[in-house]
């Protein structure tokens, strides 16, 4: 009997402490999704008042170019992933196998990370301009300037590069901290059957790091579609053309420059739609994992 | 078959491993056994290659194996922690060496599954080791070095992580291993009771130093000091201290003994040590000490009395007859021949 009472009060401290938690939820996450989904059939400017317009909208982005170019480039950005992947696990493997000046490293690779994107895209402007630091030192060992931000070809490249930069740092410390567990005894026993330090790799540590690869891969995925706004906002402008535009950043086009609030939301919810699956995608590779 | 030659190891300016000297037979059943921290693991890693050695030389099989890898030393090392590949099935865990090797898929089950046969383990070669009892583990890690055929099976602590029950099964099945395979098996324990059981011959450890090597049965009825006189054996003896009373006599707890067979004359006065296991302290006949008895195990066929005979000298006793009691004053009695005298050093006066 005691104990139901005690069951009923903790309940109702639970519910005090999450209920404010979902209102604002509700009030800040779920209304306006809702208003924009409903925006998303208006041909609203933000100002005056807006008409329905049934699916014209989503007619308009099915066959929207700008569009189109920003799902490809986000197709490229995230071809890059194994980079992100391979790079920060390859040099947590050096800093566990004790390389000297390890601490130093780590601490190093990880101080980008708490810098905002606009300051590191101040930095790299300086650096990557046509008339910046790199083309300098290019041109020192004569070789010819390139323009880095400029240039389609080298634009959406150089924004990734500067964000592996600035972000690659955590993904050392997640895998160090992968390392860290996994069992020496086991290191030892590949040893002693023979293993090779790429077979111990292959065999033993990639398997064991699974889980930690995965988080990486999600964490680093949810960063390149929702981190890149800053540097792009900073270094490119989403040009030239529309070689470094991303969804997220032609949302922001259409509605802060452009005053199309009812075409913004239209991508907004395409977009929507097409993290969600990302998502769900990741969500079962996670859930598969916790099987294991 | 392996021959330890001055072998040292140190850890920055520490010595934890000092000059040790041992060769073991091709065969043999060897035991390192010690208190914990006095080097075992450390020594037993040197000869798997898993631990670097600062000094000193290392033979395995007529080669020399100081600087080998450790695979190429044709040994197999089963560890405390088991240390299975968690992600692989018990048959890929056994079979990765052979794996590795480039052995066929097809005759690596065909010998996993020999080697899964002698360990009872055929009806598990599909599960992963999270799917195991911790004695089912133990014996995949067996398993694991027995595919493998190699020369020399090195043992860290196998059995510390089993309840009790289940490490006198896997003891036995140990023993029963080595009758089998022949192989040379070298077998980390801090237990006296499993070095006593499954040896040809102990080595004990203390410190990082060899102090005494031989059969099991010689360590216990000729131990060279009282460091080993007190670790091999359970309970352990018992150390009474005496004085020489003449050349081949003492005096222990107020009673004058005559020492048979002893080779040195003890000079008068001389202080010694006095040993004598529990066993010996209730024969039928011999000197006799009277015990008032303070506690008293009880297990059924005996029990375990202790006492004090002297200030300072806490005394047990392997009692058989009859249901002794708390309180009760009974006369110890031992035959002489059975007493071991240290000097006071710790080192056996024979
Ligand atoms: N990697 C190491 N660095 C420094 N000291 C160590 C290392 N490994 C073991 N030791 C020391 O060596 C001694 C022997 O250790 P170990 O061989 O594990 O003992 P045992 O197995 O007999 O319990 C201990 O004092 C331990 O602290
Ligand atoms: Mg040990």
């Amino acid at each position: 009997m005691a104990r139901r009472v005690i069951g009923q009060a903790e309940r109702r401290f639970a519910a005090l402490v999450l209920l404010p938690a979902a209102g604002l939820l509700l009030v800040f996450r779920i209304v306006p999704l809702i208003w924009g989904f409903v925006l998303s059939f208006t041909n609203s400017d933000g100002l005056g008042q807006a008409d329905w317009v049934g699916l014209a909208n989503y007619r308009g982005v099915v066959t929207d170019q700008a569009f189109r170019d920003s799902l490809v480039n986000t197709v490229l950005v995230l071809a890059t992933l194994p980079i992100w992947i391979l790079l920060p696990m390859l040099l947590a493997l050096l800093i566990h196998q004790g390389v000297p000046g390890g601490r130093f490293f780590r601490a190093v690779y990880f101080l980008p990370a708490v810098l905002s994107s606009v300051i590191v895209g101040s930095i790299f402007n300086v650096v990557l301009r046509f008339d910046g630091s790199l083309n300098a030192a290019l041109k020192a060992i004569g070789l010819s300037p390139v323009d880095w931000l400029g240039n389609g070809g080298t634009a959406l490249a150089s924004l990734v590069a500067v964000h592996l930069w600035s972000t690659f740092g955590m993904s050392v410390l997640i895998f160090l901290a992968g390392l860290s567990t996994i069992n020496q005894e086991m290191l030892e026993a590949a040893k002693l059957d023979g293993a090779k330090f790429w077979a111990r790799l292959r065999f033993i540590v990639i398997p064991t790091l699974r889980p930690i690869i995965e988080f990486v891969a999600v964490v680093t995925t949810i960063g390149l579609l929702t981190g890149m706004f800053g540097l792009i906002y900073v270094l490119t402008a989403g040009g030239p053309g529309t070689s470094t535009t991303l969804p997220e950043f032609l949302i922001w086009l259409e509605q802060g420059k452009l005053n199309r609030p009812g075409y913004a939301a239209a991508i907004s919810a395409v977009l929507f739609a097409l993290m969600a699956g990302v998502a769900w995608a990741q969500v079962r590779i996670m859930s598969r994992n916790a099987e294991l | 078959m392996i021959d330890l030659r001055n072998v040292s190891k140190r850890f920055g300016g520490m010595t934890v491993i000092d000059r040790v000297n041992l060769s073991v037979e091709e065969g043999e059943f060897i035991v390192f056994v010690g208190p914990s921290g006095c080097g075992k693991s450390t020594l037993l890693r040197m000869i798997a290659g898993l631990e670097d050695i600062s000094s000193g030389d290392l033979w395995i099989g007529g080669e020399r194996m100081t600087d080998a890898e450790p695979y190429d030393r044709g040994v197999a090392m089963v560890f405390q922690s088991y240390a299975l590949y968690p992600h692989m099935t018990v048959a890929e865990n056994m079979g990765f060496a052979l794996r590795i090797q480039g052995v066929g898929a097809a005759e690596r089950r065909r010998m996993v599954e020999a080697a899964a046969t002698k360990l009872h383990l055929d009806h598990l070669l599909d599960r992963k080791p999270a799917a195991l009892s911790g004695g089912q583990r133990q014996r995949v890690a067996i398993g694991r070095a027995i595919v493998r055929d190699p020369k020399v099976f090195l043992f860290d602590e196998p059995l510390s992580n089993l309840d009790a029950e289940l490490r006198v099964q896997m003891r036995i099945e140990i023993a029963r291993l080595h009758q089998s395979l022949s192989n040379t098996m070298v077998y980390v324990t801090h237990d006296q009771t499993e070095a006593m059981t499954l040896a040809d011959r102990i080595v004990v450890l203390r410190a990082g130093r060899i102090e005494q090597v031989g059969r099991p049965t010689d360590l216990y009825d000729d131990p060279d000091n009282i460091f080993v006189a007190g670790f091999i054996g359970s309970p352990r003896m018992n150390f009474l201290p005496g004085v020489a009373t003449g050349p081949a006599s003492i005096r222990v707890a107020g009673v004058d003994v005559q020492v048979p067979g002893l080779g040195t004359r003890l000079a008068r006065e001389q202080a010694v040590q006095v040993g004598l296991r529990p066993e010996h302290l209730t024969a039928p006949e011999g000197v006799e000490l009277p015990l008032a008895i303070e506690v008293v195990e009880q297990l059924g066929a005996m029990a375990y009395v202790h006492g004090s005979l002297a200030p300072e000298a806490p005394v047990v006793a392997e009692w058989r007859a009859g249901r002794p009691s708390v309180g009760e004053r009974v006369p110890l009695r031992f035959h002489p021949r059975d007493l071991r005298l240290f000097d006071p050093e710790g080192r056996r006066i024979r």
